[in-house]
């Protein structure tokens, strides 16, 4: 999930199709979409259908953070710099 | 054939994902054609499989899918498979004694005489029906695989009239009534079943529950 956080994080406003998570966070379909499903239920991401950039093709699910996903993601990555402060001083 | 397979397995993981989860299935579809661009057709759909395999259970829609799939290869096909045995070969549940249906003749004693010509008589319609009950089976699995709880429900009620029949007959002709009693133990739990079942389906799916006819 934390890795999904971040590619999402990394520009909120852009919205990102499977396929393209897939191949940026690493993870598999069968790993990626139950991600997404339960992140989704729990209000942390937004989908929506996007007309596709190719004509001819299918619209495609898309997604980005909620205020809530990107809040967490924010979270996240202030407590992982905070300990990665603390190590360093000790 | 890479391709065909792919798509059979993204037909199925869509299949998989119904109820409030139908737009993740739709969303995967979507996105196999940018998979299948880049090269990894089968690898992003056995990832989409196994995530509606993994989703199933999480829902109540998948819980029930699963238990009626489970009802119709554990129980429906089964009992499918002894009435036709019964039918074809003569299994013992139908017939009284140790020897199928010459065993039922009690050949040799001194009933013989008396009940050979009725049995011969029987036999052609219980094989009839046996035949037909199995049959009946095979549809009702069918049904709810195909999830036709209409169909279903229909088909469940000819097979109690079949089996209420075939019971009749047993009653009527063997001088064994343990047989009948697991005959109407099998019928019970199995109506019984299917009941339960589709008063669920009914509870989950309003909308798709028939409409109740005035009268």
């Amino acid at each position: 999930m934390l890795a999904v956080l971040e590619r999402l994080a990394a520009e909120p406003q852009q919205w990102r199709h499977g396929y393209d998570l897939m191949k940026e966070t690493g993870l598999f379909s069968g790993t990626l979409y139950p991600l997404l499903m339960r992140m989704t239920d729990q209000g942390l991401v937004e989908a929506e259908w996007r007309e596709p950039a190719q004509p001819g093709r299918p619209a495609r699910h898309a997604y980005r953070l909620t205020t809530a996903g990107l809040a967490l993601a924010r979270d996240i990555a202030a407590n992982a710099a905070s300990d990665a402060g603390k190590a360093a001083l000790t | 054939m890479k391709l065909v397979i792919a798509r059979a397995m993204m037909a199925l993981a869509a299949h998989g994902l119904g109820g409030a989860r139908r737009p993740w299935g739709m969303a995967m579809l979507a996105e196999f054609d940018a998979a299948a661009d880049a090269g990894q057709p089968l690898r992003f759909a056995a990832g989409c499989l196994i995530a509606a395999i993994r989703e199933l259970p999480r829902q109540e829609e998948g819980r029930f899918a699963l238990a009626s799939y489970a009802l119709a290869l554990g129980v429906m096909l089964p009992m499918a498979s002894v009435q036709l045995g019964a039918a074809l070969f003569g299994l013992p549940y139908l017939f009284p004694g140790a020897g199928d249906l010459p065993g039922a003749l009690l050949e040799g004693s001194a009933h013989e005489g008396l009940i050979r010509s009725v049995y011969q008589a029987a036999s052609p319609a219980i094989i009839m029906l046996l035949l037909t009950l199995a049959v009946g089976h095979f549809c009702i699995a069918w049904s709810m695989i195909e999830r036709d709880w209409d169909r279903v429900r229909r088909l469940g009620t000819l097979e109690l009239a079949g089996s209420v029949t075939l019971i009749l007959f047993m009653a009527v002709l063997f001088l064994d009534s343990s047989r009948i009693a697991v005959q109407t133990a099998v019928l019970v739990v199995e109506l019984a079943t299917l009941r339960i079942i589709v008063e669920r389906h009914a509870q989950l799916f309003p909308a798709a529950a028939p409409a109740e006819h005035p009268g």
